[in-house]
């Protein structure tokens, strides 16, 4: 129950800040860019939009969203309710996962790419992973510089590998790695069981994690101990 | 001008501490680097195992267009962050009313990294550029590259009110640079829809107008530097 109001609350939350309009606007776009490509290059590029976009938004956000929240208090008045932090995560990774898989079906529908729900699972899956990565790191900064820096080794270990392995120039061993278990899915392929297991396995990590970080952050306000 | 100045050497100290500072300066430097020799060393590696002529060296000109907009758009958006979270906590407000004024905080916050910006440009370009460029292309390049940084800054401080509203107007301002790559892809002149972007003509410039084309960049970068300044002052007098 109090997941479901979380989710809710969040998704009122990024409606008024503008989410749903910047994310029509971007669709658009993407839209028009992936129209004008040549079709051979569509599926392609279609997996790199998505990935890069939608299902990454939870990294590019989290960190204005979790400062807009100190800001305005949010956190301290979490740490006295009965909602826990693992509740909170759950409900910022439901709400911003929403919007991802909306824009990445419009995507792979206009680039003609097959096996929706491959693409859609593996939309879900990265923007767990991307989202939960940004929880951990907003959590404990106090600037959006400072978010911006911290989160440029996960978009690097996050984004190049797995673009390599669209493009098939990363050894055989990474197939296994999870961001291109991902990937692959967002391509519309199936990955190993083997692949699903250890991006699954990653996920519950960084839920793990996440929810430290949330409680740790709950845990301290203006620089004294609640 | 003391109290821009000192405004600005505050926001310097405020990214010093982030260590955005040390990053922002090393970053042009590096992406130069990697610019200057890993795009044509993936050329030729891509060349050699597609078997073809030539891939993205016809693009050379354009990577230097967007390589003189990178220096501007990072030291204006690391400016642009400063100043939203600076909108957030309300200090804006206390700055306006002191001698440093609305126009002081712009100067401050946005005059003076596109101007340190441009000198950068100035220094980097010639040292990493993939093409040959003249003095006064290299002038007029690094020039309407601040202006586009600027514009940016500005896009993102006028439209957005917190640091949320902020990153989802960061995420759609930048899409105006990518102007620059319309006329080497769309040969139609269905590309002159884009007609109002100053990034659209640095890249018809580039493509093959000459310098001629760098008029109407620089004209439509004064028309946006003249309307978004005032539409953020007269947002800021009426409190939001």
């Amino acid at each position: 129950m109090r997941v479901k109001a979380m989710f809710l609350a969040d998704m009122r939350f990024q409606a008024r800040y503008g989410f749903y309009f910047l994310y029509a606007v971007l669709t658009v776009v993407y839209g028009m860019v992936l129209y004008a490509l040549p079709e051979g290059w569509r599926e392609k590029a279609a997996a790199i939009l998505i990935f890069s976009d939608p299902a990454s938004m939870g990294l590019f956000f989290m960190g204005a969203i979790v400062l807009l929240e100190k800001s305005q208090r949010t956190p301290w008045a979490f740490a006295a309710s009965p909602v826990r932090p693992m509740e909170y995560v759950i409900g910022k990774v439901g709400s911003l996962s929403a919007v991802s898989l909306a824009v990445a079906a419009v995507l792979a529908l206009t680039a003609g790419v097959g096996n929706l729900p491959m693409v859609l699972l593996g939309t879900a899956m990265a923007g767990g992973m991307f989202t939960l990565s940004g929880i951990v790191v907003a959590a404990k900064i106090s600037s959006l510089n400072q978010f911006i820096l911290w989160t440029v080794p996960v978009e690097v270990v996050g984004f190049v590998p797995a673009v390599l392995h669209l493009f098939g120039i990363t050894p055989d061993w990474l197939r296994y790695y999870p961001v291109n278990v991902c990937m692959e899915m967002v391509s519309g392929a199936v990955p190993s069981p083997a692949g699903i297991f250890v991006a699954a396995a990653w996920t519950a990590v960084l839920l793990g994690l996440s929810g430290q970080a949330v409680l740790a952050m709950w845990g301290s306000g203006g620089g004294g101990k609640l | 001008m003391r109290a821009v100045r000192l405004s600005f050497l505050q926001m310097l100290a405020c990214l010093g501490r982030d260590r955005m500072l040390a990053v922002a300066c090393a970053a042009p430097v590096l992406a130069g680097g990697l610019f200057r020799f890993g795009i044509p060393f993936l050329e030729a590696e891509l060349t050699e195992w597609l078997s073809v002529p030539a891939i993205i060296a016809p693009y050379y000109r354009l990577i230097d267009v967007f390589f003189g907009m990178l220096s501007p758009a990072m030291f204006c958006f690391a400016s642009a962050m400063v100043s939203l979270e600076e909108a957030d906590e309300r200090t804006a407000a206390y700055l306006f009313v002191t001698p440093l004024g609305r126009r002081g905080y712009l100067a401050a916050r946005l005059g003076v990294p596109g101007a340190a910006a441009f000198l950068v440009t100035l220094v980097l370009l010639p040292a990493f550029r993939l093409t040959a460029f003249s003095a006064a292309a290299l002038l007029l390049l690094a020039a309407a590259g601040a202006l586009q940084g600027v514009i940016v800054a500005l896009l993102i401080l006028t439209v957005s009110s917190n640091k949320l509203e902020g990153m989802a107007v960061a995420k759609l301002s930048m899409l105006p640079v990518f102007g620059a790559a319309v006329p080497f892809f769309i040969e139609e002149d269905v590309q002159y829809v884009l007609f109002w972007l100053p990034s659209y003509w640095m890249g018809r410039a580039a493509w093959g107008d000459g310098l001629l084309s760098m008029v109407p960049a620089f004209a439509l970068s004064g028309v946006w530097i003249w309307v978004l300044p005032r539409m953020y002052l007269r947002k800021k007098m009426n409190g939001s």
